[in-house]
Formats: C-alpha cells, structure tokens, sequence
C-alpha cells in the first residue's frame, strides 16, 4: 500500500513537474517576444527622423581597428601607437620602449595608463608604468586599440595621468574558430600565434590565444661607453644587445552572464645599451613573468538597470641581471601582486541621461626581493635590498553623468574619490561639454584633473648609494582643460583641431640632496600644451576602403622656463591607403619629426629632426577568404636617423635607429 | 638581411602576385540593436554562422553596449571600412543609414519595415509574413471566417494595418481594426471590437502587447466572448491562440546570409526586401475544439505542430 502511495505521489510530482516546466517554457518565451518588442517600442520614427550628431563625446579619442593595423603592418603595439596623434615612441637605454604623450616623457612611461579589455596594466608597482611588457605586445590578436588622450583618473583611478590606452582583443564570437598567422621581418624577427574561439549553445563561450615572438633586436651601433673613452677595456664600440623572446596566452572564458579572462606573459630580453654607463654585452639578462585573473559578472537587474561586478588578482614579477661594468654584475628582482574587486551600477536615467557609479577596492604586496651582486654573473652574492616589501590598500568611488539635454548638446560631469593607507586621499572631477553648434559642426570642451600615485620604488628606494626612496611622497597631480572643433565640412571627411593645455604639479623627481646622492621628492611643475590637428577623408565608389588621412601636432612643453628636453616641438604622420578592390591595398605612412631639444646642462646639438617612410602591400580574404597576407618596408629609404640618449650617455651621441626593415604576414583562418 | 630572410620576403612576394586573382568581397558590420534581446541575439547568431562558413570577416557593433553608439558606430564604419552593414532591429537601422555613404545596407528584424524610410541601396528581410500571404493561409485554414478583427497603434503598425486591409478585402474579408494609443486602451478597445469580429488577429504591434497583462487581457476577453485568436507567434498558443503562422528568428539570420551571397553575386535587385522565407505553424487543437470552428481538414498537413490539451 505504502509503495502504492508513494508511486502515486511520485508519478504526480513528475506530471506536475513536466507541466510546470512546460508552463513556465512558454512563458519564458513570451517574456522573450514581450522583450523583443519592448526593444522595438523604444524606437519611434518620427517626421524629423533621427538627427545625425557630429562625435557626441568629449574626450579626444583615436581608435585604430584590426584593419588599420593590417594595413599598418604592425610589428606590436608601439608600430600602432606611433600613428596617433601626439604620441611618440623612442628608445631607452634598459630596451623597453619610452611612449611620449603630448610633449611629456618619462623613462618608465608611467604617466600613461594601459589597459587590455579595461583591466589596468600597470602591474609593475615597484616602478609603475606598463612599457615593461606591454610595449612589444603582438597584434594579431587585437580587435581594436582606443586611444584616450587627456587625464582619466575621474573614471580609471591612478596613473590614467596623461592618456589612457585600451587594447580589446578578439573574443569567441569574433574568432568562430581557428586563427593562425605568422610574421618574419628584419633583425631575424619571428612571430607566431594561434586562436581558437567558439561559442556553444548553452551560452557559454570561450576564445584561446597564443603568441610567441621572437627577435635579435636592432643591432644599433653604439660608438663608445664611459670605459672606453677612458680607453679602459670596454664592449664599445660595439652593438645594443636588444634580444627578445616572448610568450602570451590569453583566455576568455563566458557563461551565462560570468566571464573569466586574463592574460599571462612571459618576456626575456636583453637590453638597449645598460643600466649603466657602460655598454652592456650579452650578460645582460631581463626576466618578466606578468599576468592578471579576472572574473566578472553582469547582472541585469531591470531593462534600463544594470550591475557590473568583478574580482581581479594581479601578478608581475622581474628577476634581472644587469652588466654595471665589464665585470660587476648585479642581479635584482622582486613579485608584486594586485587583488581586488570593483562593483559598478549602470542607470539609464531617459534616453537622454545615464549615469554610472562604481566602489573599487584593491591590495597591493610587494615581495620575495631579491638582490645580488658579484664579478661573476653566474654566482653573484647576496647583497642588502635596494627596496622594501611593502603593501598598499586603496579605495576609490566615482560617479559620471552622461546628459543630452538638448538633441546637439551632451554634457558629461563626473567625479572619483581615491584613498589610499599610505599617501591619503585624492579627488578628482571630470567635466565638459559637446555641442553641436551647425550641423556636422561641434564644439567639445573639458577639464578634467588625474593623478599618478607614488610608486614603491620612489617611496622605498633603499641602500642605493646615489638615489634614496621617500616615504612622504604625495601624488602627482595634472589639470588639464582642452577645447577644440570637430567637423565634417563634405560627406567622407572628418576633421578635428584640440588644443590641451596641461600643468602638471608635484612632479615625483630625483633631487639632489648632497653631492652625488638624490631623493625622490615632490618638486617642480610641467605646463604642456599643444595643439592637434587631424583629418582623414575616406574615398566612395570605385575607391571604397581607400584613404588619405593626416595629423599635425604642435606642442610646447616647459618646466622652470626651458622647453623640455627630448620631446620635439612638432611631429606629423601621413597616410594613405589605396584599395585597388576588395583584396589588394597599398598603404604609405610619411612620419616626419620635428628637431628635438636638449637639457639645459648638455652641450651637444639638438637630434635632428627626420621624415621616414613606410610602405605597405595587404591581401585580404584571398583563398576562398581564408588568407591574409601582407608585406611592409620600414623606413623604405633607409635614412639614418636618431632617438635623444640622455645627458649621462652624452659620450655615446645618440640612439641610431633601424635602417631599412622587412617584415611579411601572412594569416590563415580556419 | 640574410639570404634566408630574403627568400622568405621573396616567397611572399610570388605569392601575392599569383593570389591576386582570388580577390573576394568586404568586410560586414553588424549593427545589433540589443544583443540581450533573445530574437536579436538568435538573427545574429545563425547569419554570423552562414556568413563566416563562407569566410567573411565580421565586425560587430551591439549598441547598447555603448553609451555613445552614434560614435562608436561612425568610428567602427571609418576604419572597419566594412562592405556592407547589416542591421538587426529598428533602432539600429536608423541609425546605420545615415552612415552608410553608399554601402549597402540590409535590415532585419524592424517591426513593419514599411514606416522605415528606405534609402537608395537598402536591402532588407521583412520581420512580419506578407500580410497576403496570412490572409490567404487563414483562409485556407479556417474558410468560414469572414470578419477579422486586430488592435494596432497607429505609430508602428499603420502602414502593415492598410495592406491586411486591402489584401483581405480582394478575397472577400472583412477586417475590422481599432487603433489604440497606449496598453490602458485594451480592455475597452476590445469590449468594443469583439462582438463584431468572428476572429481576433494578434500582430507584432509593440504597443498592443506592451506586456504580460495586455495579453492576458486579450486572451481573457476573447475567452470570454468565444472569439477565437490568431496570432503572429507560437508563443501566444500556449495563452490559448488557435492558430499560429510564426516567422522563425533563426530563419531570418540565415535567409539574411543567403541574400547577403546574393547580392554579392549581383543577384538581388536593388531595393529588395525579402519576407520571411521559414515559417512554423502551429495549431492547437484544444482550443479549436473547444470553439468547434470549421477548420479545413485537408488543411491539416500544412501544419507543422499540433498542440492538443494534455499537457
């Protein structure tokens, strides 16, 4: 009787289950339709139709697509960056590359925030800045890289100081499969990736890539070293010893509204000249190990309501081996590690009007220091640390307001609040306008502040005989207003003038405190400003997929009076691209820079000023849409040309610069 | 260089000259109105799959995705430089054609594309049957109907409202319709309508079914006064439709695909707008027993599912 009941109950609970979830089937796919639906009434056409808005934002932004860098035939990332207006790339003498962002340069490029898919790069807490690792990143895997030039700490927090650049690489739906390429070029250059990307039915989704790239560097001669004009025995006249071998893996994991994504990179170099002033030789030997985990997750919580949530943990370490003399080496390393989470809501207020206000939290460690030294680079000695473990925890809240209040006008106000254990607190408001003036004719305006924390190193620095750390250090700040007119005055042709005027104070800078010993301290201010010119204009009809387009920057950087040393006062870039049909381009790129200054206290000439040409040949969707392959000439006349070394490598004159370089591409999609 | 460098430059070099005759069409944008729409999303996934089984590149702009998706749509199309752009839904159809600069341009997914206007070099899959083809397919259906009654709003669905009108007027069929200006209207609209009507006619009309309750409203109604209801969408038999002729979201992406080959072929005349090439029929035949309507048994192979009153 008793199993009787119980299959009775049981084969009730199964019918009512199998109905209930029939029923509630159906009603999921009526929400469905009532969605699609609602998406539809959002839309009205009325008499006037929809007006057409000039470049609503007030940011200055340049975006380069995954076209644009294959007909630039990008070796990595600084190829790409060096189309932008107001950004230049140089060479340093440690290898990694310097990123200039209008009239403003530092070693580390730590003014310059980049981000790949949004999550800061700036992993090196120990000396700040991404260059490190970031600065030969592939491109083939990228999508798309935007360029915000101007502070962003309103909405990015620390060190988005003078511009922001974000790389968005491809995900499952836009690889839908397999994606191979290989790259070989000048300097014994090799690069390889594979991708692999797909999206199931149950929503989940995942995309795989792998880089690997590898080269011998650009062999520049360098003349002598401080060893060898004192005719001490020395590697100079000799050549840089630029090596580098890199791996990336990147994941992108999806399901449902949950997203796992990060990257690891594995960098060896060598090195540019040294860390000091003599010529390095072959025993110079950088070690990066760089990754971040990222898990988010989207919650939709009405139509015109939603959350975004996210736990990150971050990780760099460096474990170098540098040359000091011909024989004094000195071995210096460190891990440093990020973990925190940020939680942003988005509300779209009316059509006209969304706002968005997010809380982040983060934990800063540095750790496992390691510091050698000795005459034999494979059995160096333990030596006092040159920089302290350390943690850092901050907190940061913000909050913007997109508002078009009128159909031609947006205005955009926000705000962030950052406070951090060690230097206290920073604020930091964003504000600016649009408007649409005559039809196709806006003018943008904006102010905005940001700020660059003090990184451990500079607040640190220990047991260095001729540079001390300081722990007061305060952030250092920029304001930074810009105004500017962006038209279209005929159909296919944009145009844009900004002018920037920036002053950045506090500057973290090495002072003298005795004779031959420095501090880092707060000193001194910069006031940069600049003025940007762009065009493009993109060709219809038999010419579709050609352009011509230009930019021209002006920029007049001072600090104590004097123009800064080795930024130049003007820089132009030249492009054209012709589209013979849907398959075959050519493209020319003229960079031409300007005369670039010297510091005060070094007697040599200014570096000339250069024009360089490259050319490009791109197929595209040959085979059955299945290739792509492309081959670029750099500087196709071979003009010899230099990059400023500074003032402690007078001797040496300059950084020459690669000649003439190759490099073909071919990609294949599956 | 060295001279296997040089050999490897000369190599791509031959290879460029003898693929030059292998050249194919663009690039394709796909603007999506709302991505986390399940029938926008659906569209875009089933051409995405057709179109890069044939190698297109795709680029993808999901407008709510972006704050400023009039930008970031200007930007995608300056240096995307795609071909064509295809658009899934009004809102990013609308947007996409002023930005065109004489690409082509195809929609998809637009509630009556006939309120739209329709530039030069616009192509297009209609979202709705052709309203002659469900006249006559209800016709065939149920023979004896020959009073027909819908709710509209004006704003969206005037111009598909007219052509049911005239297409049911040439074979003998009498639409009745009540315009309404918002969902409040229904309950009223309908006590009006109704008793007039042998059949009341669900379309896709966004203001009609504004939500949950307006079609609880309608199906309670027409319950109550014995009114059978067709509808444009399977998912109204579960609420008590009798018949339901849908056009399948997957159908569309993949027909938009095929039109894309097409035109890439020069085989598709310039201004064309397609209707849905797959539909599904449903019927259920509880509620069409319940009513006792005469329904054409030889009609009965035409349907693709028979939903009865188990459960």
């Amino acid at each position: 009787m008793n199993k009787y009941v119980y299959n009775l109950l049981f084969g009730v609970l199964i019918l009512n289950s199998n109905a209930s979830a029939e029923t509630s089937a159906a009603n999921n796919d009526l929400e469905k339709e009532l969605a699609y639906l609602a998406a539809e009434r959002q839309v009205v056409v009325t008499a006037s139709k929809m007006e057409e808005h000039v470049d609503k934002t007030i940011a200055t932004t340049t975006v380069i697509t995954q076209d644009d860098i294959a007909h630039i035939g990008a070796r990595n990332l600084l190829d790409v960056l060096r189309l932008v207006p107001g950004i230049g790339i140089t060479q340093t003498q440690f290898g990694w590359r310097e990123i200039e962002v209008r009239g403003v340069k530092t070693v580390l490029s730590e003014k310059v925030q980049i981000m790949l898919n949004g999550h800061p790069l700036d992993h090196n807490l120990q000396n700040a800045g991404s260059a490190w690792v970031y600065d030969d990143l592939p491109v083939d895997t990228i999508k798309r890289v935007e360029v915000v030039r101007g502070p962003g700490s309103a909405l990015y927090g620390a060190n988005a100081f003078l511009a922001v650049i974000n790389i968005i690489t491809q995900n499952a739906k836009d690889l839908n499969g397999v994606q191979t390429s290989a790259g070989w070029g000048s300097f014994d250059t090799q690069q390889y990736r594979a991708s692999w990307g797909k999206q199931f039915d149950n929503t989940a989704e995942a995309a795989l890539h792998f880089n690997f790239t590898d080269t011998n560097g650009i062999n520049s001669p360098i003349p002598a070293d401080s060893s060898s004009i004192q005719g001490l025995s020395s590697s100079a006249p000799g050549k840089s010893q630029l090596t580098e071998g890199r791996y990336d893996l990147e994941w992108q994991l999806g399901y449902q509204d949950f997203k796992l994504d990060g990257r690891y990179i594995n960098k060896k170099m060598g090195t540019f000249f040294g860390a000091a002033t003599i010529l390095s030789d072959d025993r110079t030997q950088q070690d990066y190990n760089d990754y971040f985990l990222r898990l988010s997750r989207a919650w939709k919580i009405k139509d015109d309501f939603t959350i975004d949530t996210q736990i990150f943990h971050d990780f760099y370490s460096a474990d170098n081996r540098w040359q000091l003399a011909q024989n004094q080496f000195t071995r210096s390393g460190f891990q440093d590690m990020r973990t925190g989470g940020e939680i942003q809501a988005n509300y779209h207020i009316s059509d006209a009007q969304a706002v968005i206000a997010g809380f982040s939290y983060a934990k800063e460690q540095q750790g496992n220091l390691i510091d050698e030294l000795g005459p034999d680079p494979e059995h160096l000695i333990p030596a006092p640390s040159i920089t302290e473990e350390r943690t850092r925890k901050h907190w940061g809240l913000y909050i913007e307001d997109v508002w078009d209040p009128l159909k031609n006008l947006r205005l955009t106000l926000g705000a962030r609040y950052d406070r951090y254990n060690d230097f206290g607190g920073t604020f930091n408001p964003r504000m600016g306008f649009n408007w649409e003036f005559i039809r196709n004719y806006s003018l943008k305006f904006s102010y905005g502040t940001a700020y660059r924390a003090p990184a451990f190193g500079e607040l640190g620095l220990v047991n260095n005989p001729v540079l001390l750390g300081n722990s007061s250090l305060k952030p250092e700040e920029v304001k930074t207003f810009e105004t500017g007119i962006v038209a279209h005055p005929v159909a296919s042709l944009t145009t844009q003038a900004i002018y920037y005027h920036s002053a950045i104070n506090q500057i973290i800078s090495q002072v003298p405190i005795q004779t031959a010993i420095s501090r880092y301290d707060n000193s001194g201010s910069v006031i940069a400003e600049g003025v940007e010119l762009e065009a493009r204009y993109d060709f219809e009809g038999s010419l579709q997929g050609s352009y011509l387009s230009a930019n021209h920057v002006l920029q007049h950087s001072v600090q104590l009076g004097q123009q800064l040393a080795d930024v130049p006062r003007h820089r132009t870039n030249l492009t054209a691209n012709l589209a013979f049909d849907n398959t075959w381009s050519s493209f020319a790129h003229v960079l031409i820079k300007g005369n670039t200054l010297r510091s005060l206290s070094d007697a040599r000439n200014e570096v000339p000023g250069y024009a360089l040409l490259d050319v490009g040949l791109l197929g595209k969707n040959m085979f059955g849409r299945k290739v792509d392959i492309s081959f670029n000439v750099y500087n196709l006349f071979d003009k010899r040309y230099y990059d400023p070394a500074p003032t402690s490598l007078s001797f040496i004159g300059d950084y020459q610069m690669p000649g003439r370089a190759f490099f073909g591409h071919v990609s294949l999609r599956f | 260089m060295k001279i296997r460098n040089f050999c490897k430059v000369l190599i791509l070099l031959t290879v460029f000259w003898i693929s030059a005759g292998f050249a194919q069409p663009s690039k394709i944008l796909i603007v999506n109105s709302d991505n986390s729409v399940y029938r926008y999303q659906t569209i875009a996934t089933e051409f995405k799959k057709i179109i890069q089984q044939n190698a297109y590149q795709v680029a993808e702009l999901n407008l709510n995705s972006h704050a400023d998706a009039e930008t970031e749509l200007k930007q995608l199309i300056q240096q995307e430089n795609p071909g064509l752009i295809y658009t899934i839904g009004t809102k990013a159809y609308l947007l996409a054609r002023d930005y065109t600069h004489n690409r082509k341009l195809l929609f998809s997914a637009a509630i009556n594309w006939r309120r739209l206007d329709i530039a030069e070099g616009t192509y297009g899959v209609a979202n709705e049957l052709a309203s002659a083809q469900e006249i006559s397919l209800l016709r065939y259906f149920l023979p004896s109907i020959k009073t027909i009654g819908l709710l509209y709003s004006d704003k969206f669905s005037r111009e598909y409202v007219e052509s049911i009108k005239k297409d049911a007027l040439s074979v003998g069929i009498n639409v009745v319709t009540k315009a309404i200006n918002e969902d409040k209207e229904i309950g009223d609209a309908l006590n009006g309508l109704l008793p007039k009507i042998e059949l009341f006619w669900i379309i896709s009309d966004p203001v009609v079914l504004s939500n949950k309750e307006s079609v609880k409203t309608i199906f309670q109604s027409a319950q109550q006064q014995k009114k059978p209801v067709y509808a444009y969408s399977d998912v109204y038999i579960e609420q008590g439709a009798v018949l339901a002729v849908s056009a399948d979201s997957d159908t569309i992406g993949r027909q938009s695909a095929s039109f894309v080959l097409m035109m890439d072929k020069d085989k598709v005349s310039e201004g064309t707008v397609q209707s849905p090439a797959g539909s599904t029929i449903t019927l259920n035949k509880c509620v069409l027993d319940a009513l006792r309507l005469n329904f054409n048994k030889d009609a009965l192979d035409s349907i693709n599912k028979v939903v009865g009153c188990e459960k």
